[in-house]
């Protein structure tokens, strides 16, 4: 028992490790661009979540409500997205609401109080599986096309591009800072209750010195990136409709985008045939 | 050196400090979205707050464009990169983070000067918290049907997020805001200006304090944070009119404004804020 013990809490760490976010978080940007939603149109996409994303909070109807949920879930699974993406989002939903359903219950609340947090959770889950669908099932470079396509402003786009090429690079810089503190550190022993508070405390102060080297760095580096910018012609570039012409050039509407938009506006139709009939 | 004399930067520079702080505090988000949170009871001891990365930032550089920086950073990197983005609600955070980090970042004249730096380190917070928190309490009156009515409700939600706010405001507020940056900004300058290619600020290149006019413009980005998140959370019941299809012709053409007018509110402020940083 102690040994299982002992091994579920390893693994626990090991899944905390610098390294394992790391590839979670690449796997989510990368990995999966092989499914069927990666390889839908981004603008498709785009129009599809605004729907998810703004009629639940309008409709209050129970099985309406339902039936989006089900059929984000199954895109959901479709875009195959990273287990700590969907850990997150579960512990995001209940963070939302199911912390407030147990404080409510502390006024006096009792069990009418579910019902309208039932339908608040609904209206969450399914927004929020909806971008995850959208934002982690896209390429990044697909999915800054298709918002600049509908007019997004250039920032946002070249922020969404910059961010997925540098993140891989700044977290590892961000890792071998704190571990060049760690060594040159002396960290305070653990085995008591203070101890622990202190390690933490110490743990907590290494992190913000680490931001200094990690400040100097990433200006020195953001400033390259922006002379590099500029002599291609960036800025200019951001406002020219011909570039932009040709950057979107590659963006066409098939037969899988149509479909998945049918399959998706039957369903939803049937929901609300099958909510008028019961 | 003629850009030099206030401190009004040039737009390249204005791009390498968008980039910087959008870089820096998108990968901390990033991390604290990924950090679990620890719970004492209904105490959150979440250490959600690397704001302290724009805030020196923004008191060292150009605070509009530190501030647009921090805001899109958490957006893309802890939002879109995690497929967390919420919709609207991520607009409401957007522009509360952008109007405390801008407020903080005015707020300082001269960076030497400790008390006014300690002053503006936990103003920055406390405005951005407190608007969040108001939000909040907006979104949960409009997203449940007869908030009112819902016994134990109303206390519930008001205190959580009263609790929440304060909480937020002496815990992390101090130990991960006005700490740090106490710490960071006199570390930081003269060492990080030349990194960029600027003179570092002192009372003679500040911008000016803060006048009605920075305040009238905080307020009017602010009620646009609230009329998009309550527009998108009022009661409309779209469904009512599926039922009813025939009599409530007024019901329909009523969704379809509320959700234009959500649209155009969501480009009207990206434009602007596009246009602000431009």
């Amino acid at each position: 028992m102690d040994k299982i013990m002992q091994k579920l809490s390893d693994n626990i760490l090991d899944k905390l490790s610098m390294d394992f976010l790391r590839n979670q978080v690449l796997k989510n940007a990368y990995g999966n661009d092989d499914t069927f939603i990666a390889k839908l149109d981004p603008r498709v996409l785009l129009v599809w979540y605004v729907f998810f994303a703004l009629v639940p909070w309008f409709v209050d109807q129970v099985p309406f409500l339902l039936g989006a949920f089900l059929l984000v879930a199954a895109t959901t699974v479709m875009a195959r997205v990273a287990g700590l993406v969907l850990l997150l989002f579960v512990v995001g939903v209940f963070s939302q609401t199911g912390y407030l359903f147990l404080v409510s219950l502390l006024f006096g609340g009792n069990a009418e109080t579910i019902l309208p947090l039932l339908i608040l959770t609904l209206k969450v889950a399914t927004v929020s599986l909806a971008s995850v669908t959208v934002f982690s099932g896209l390429d990044p470079d697909r999915l800054s096309n298709g918002l600049m396509w509908f007019g997004c402003p250039e920032r946002l786009s070249f922020s969404i591009s910059y961010a997925y090429r540098m993140l891989p690079m700044l977290m590892e810089e961000f890792q071998n800072v704190l571990l060049s503190y760690r060594l040159r550190g002396n960290a305070p022993g653990s085995s008591t209750f203070a101890g622990k508070i202190r390690y933490l405390i110490y743990q907590v102060k290494v992190i913000i010195h680490a931001f200094y080297p990690l400040m100097l760095n990433t200006a020195k580096r953001s400033r390259t990136t922006v002379e590099a910018l500029e002599i291609k012609g960036y800025r200019n570039a951001a406002t020219s409709p011909e570039v932009k012409k040709l950057k979107l050039s590659s963006l066409k509407v098939g037969y899988d985008d149509m479909l998945f938009v049918a399959v998706s506006f039957l369903w939803m139709a049937l929901t609300v045939f099958a909510m008028t009939i019961l | 050196m003629e850009t030099m004399k206030r401190q009004a930067a040039s737009q390249s520079q204005k791009l390498m400090i968008f980039v910087l702080t959008m870089a820096l505090y998108g990968m901390a988000t990033l991390f604290t979205e990924l950090i679990p949170k620890f719970q004492i009871g209904i105490v959150e001891f979440s250490v959600e707050y690397f704001l302290f990365i724009p805030l020196v930032l923004g008191m060292l550089f150009d605070p509009l464009s530190a501030a647009l920086g921090a805001a899109t950073g958490e957006l893309v990197f802890s939002e879109i990169m995690l497929g967390q983005f919420g919709g609207l609600g991520e607009l409401e955070k957007f522009i509360t983070v952008t109007i405390g980090v801008y407020l903080a970042g005015r707020m300082v004249k001269n960076p030497q000067n400790r008390k006014m730096v300690g002053i503006a380190a936990i103003t920055g917070p406390a405005v951005q918290l407190f608007l969040g928190m108001l939000v909040d309490i907006f979104k949960v009156q409009f997203a449940v049907e007869d908030f009112e009515a819902v016994p134990g409700l109303p206390e519930s939600v008001f205190a959580t997020e009263g609790f929440a706010f304060l909480n937020d405001l002496l815990f992390s507020g101090i130990l991960f805001c006005l700490l740090p940056t106490l710490y960071l900004v006199p570390k930081l300058y003269g060492k990080i200006e030349p990194l960029l290619g600027m003179q570092p600020r002192t009372e003679k290149t500040a911008l000016g304090t803060i006048n009605a006019k920075v305040i009238l413009a905080c307020l009017g980005a602010f009620v646009v944070a609230v009329c998009a998140e309550l527009l998108a959370t009022s009661g409309l019941s779209l469904i009512d009119w599926e039922a009813s299809w025939a009599e409530s012709g007024t019901a329909v053409a009523a969704g379809i404004v509320v959700a234009a007018v959500v649209a155009v509110a969501v480009l009207a402020v990206m434009k602007k804020r596009a246009e602000a940083v431009k």
